[in-house]
């Protein structure tokens, strides 16, 4: 009993590295909150995202790019920081609405 | 009538009227205006979370006595959430449902077993165990699910008048469910807390 209990615990508990908001696979906007990258060498399996201004407007451990008028995609020091999300390395690319250079999560 | 079958008449009926008169010397053990069977309906809200549906709890209770503490009680109970979509495609492609506190929809029947503690005057607490068969659907991800979840949980009566009393209760819902769109076997967690009245039949 205590352990069904403790497993039923430990399941219920569970999360993902990524989610609706940013990070999910997808292939239209319906597989995500806001917006799909939709599959691409530039986002492998597609890629959920939020449209966005500032860094301010994404979830934590995502960065606002300048791409596609300001989405928010993961942040990274080193390609090792992207592979949770397959064939992704880290590259770098402008901040939206920052006006600096920001490290993030792409395909090519 | 001869006086032997009076004197027998009267020495049979004086206890019973004594026993009709006299209050009982024992204290109850269960509340003494509930009678072998009540029904009852209860309001309250209930927690979800991944697949477990949560929000406004609704339920309709039937109290049929067992033993001098204990009553059999039924539920059938419904709980409407929201309905925004919670599930995606993880980077392994696996189908993952993260739904918030309050979403989904879920009818539910449960036999349990409800056990009273000595209570005072009118406050009657009480423990209730039991397991139940739940139908869970989450409209916006096409997601449905059957579960059978071990309610464990407790509350207090508190008898209003002779035929009605207020309850309020609390329990952990725990179990598992196999559930649509390639989720197959997944967990049942929430907490429930509700309140509502009791009729004796």
């Amino acid at each position: 009993m205590r352990f069904v209990f403790v497993m039923g615990l430990m399941a219920a508990c569970q999360s993902s590295d990524v989610s609706r908001e940013v990070g999910a696979r997808c292939d239209t906007n319906a597989d995500c909150d806001q917006k799909c990258e939709v599959p691409s060498a530039n986002w492998p399996d597609g890629f959920c995202t939020e449209l966005c201004d500032t860094d301010a407007n994404c979830p934590e451990g995502t960065v606002c790019i300048d791409e596609d008028g300001g989405i928010c995609a993961f942040t990274c020091a080193a390609d090792p920081d992207c592979t949770f999300l397959g064939a992704y390395s880290c590259k770098q690319r402008d901040s939206h609405g920052g006006g600096a250079k920001v490290n993030a999560c792409r395909g090519d | 009538m001869s006086r032997r079958l009076t004197l027998a008449l009267v020495l049979v009926a004086t206890p019973a009227f004594a026993d009709a008169i006299t209050p009982p010397t024992t204290n109850p053990v269960a509340p003494p205006d509930l009678s072998d069977q009540a029904i009852g309906v209860e309001l309250g809200a209930a927690t979800g979370g991944r697949v477990t549906a949560g929000g406004l709890r609704v339920e309709g209770h039937y109290l049929y006595q067992l033993s001098a503490r204990d009553w059999f009680d039924g539920t059938a109970d419904f709980t409407f959430g929201g309905n925004s979509p919670g599930c995606f495609r993880d980077r392994s492609n696996a189908f993952i449902c993260d739904h918030g506190l309050a979403s989904g929809d879920a009818f539910e029947i449960v036999a349990a077993v409800r056990h009273f503690f000595v209570g005072d005057g009118q406050f009657w607490p009480f423990v209730r165990g039991g397991v139940g068969l739940r139908f869970v659907r989450f409209g916006d991800d096409s997601v449905t699910g059957v579960a059978i979840p071990l309610h464990l949980g407790g509350g207090v009566r508190v008898s209003i008048t002779p035929a009605v009393a207020i309850t309020v209760q609390g329990e952990l819902e725990l179990g598992i469910g196999d559930f649509s769109h390639t989720l197959g076997a997944e967990p049942q967690l929430g907490i429930a807390i509700t309140a509502g009245v009791e009729f004796r039949l």
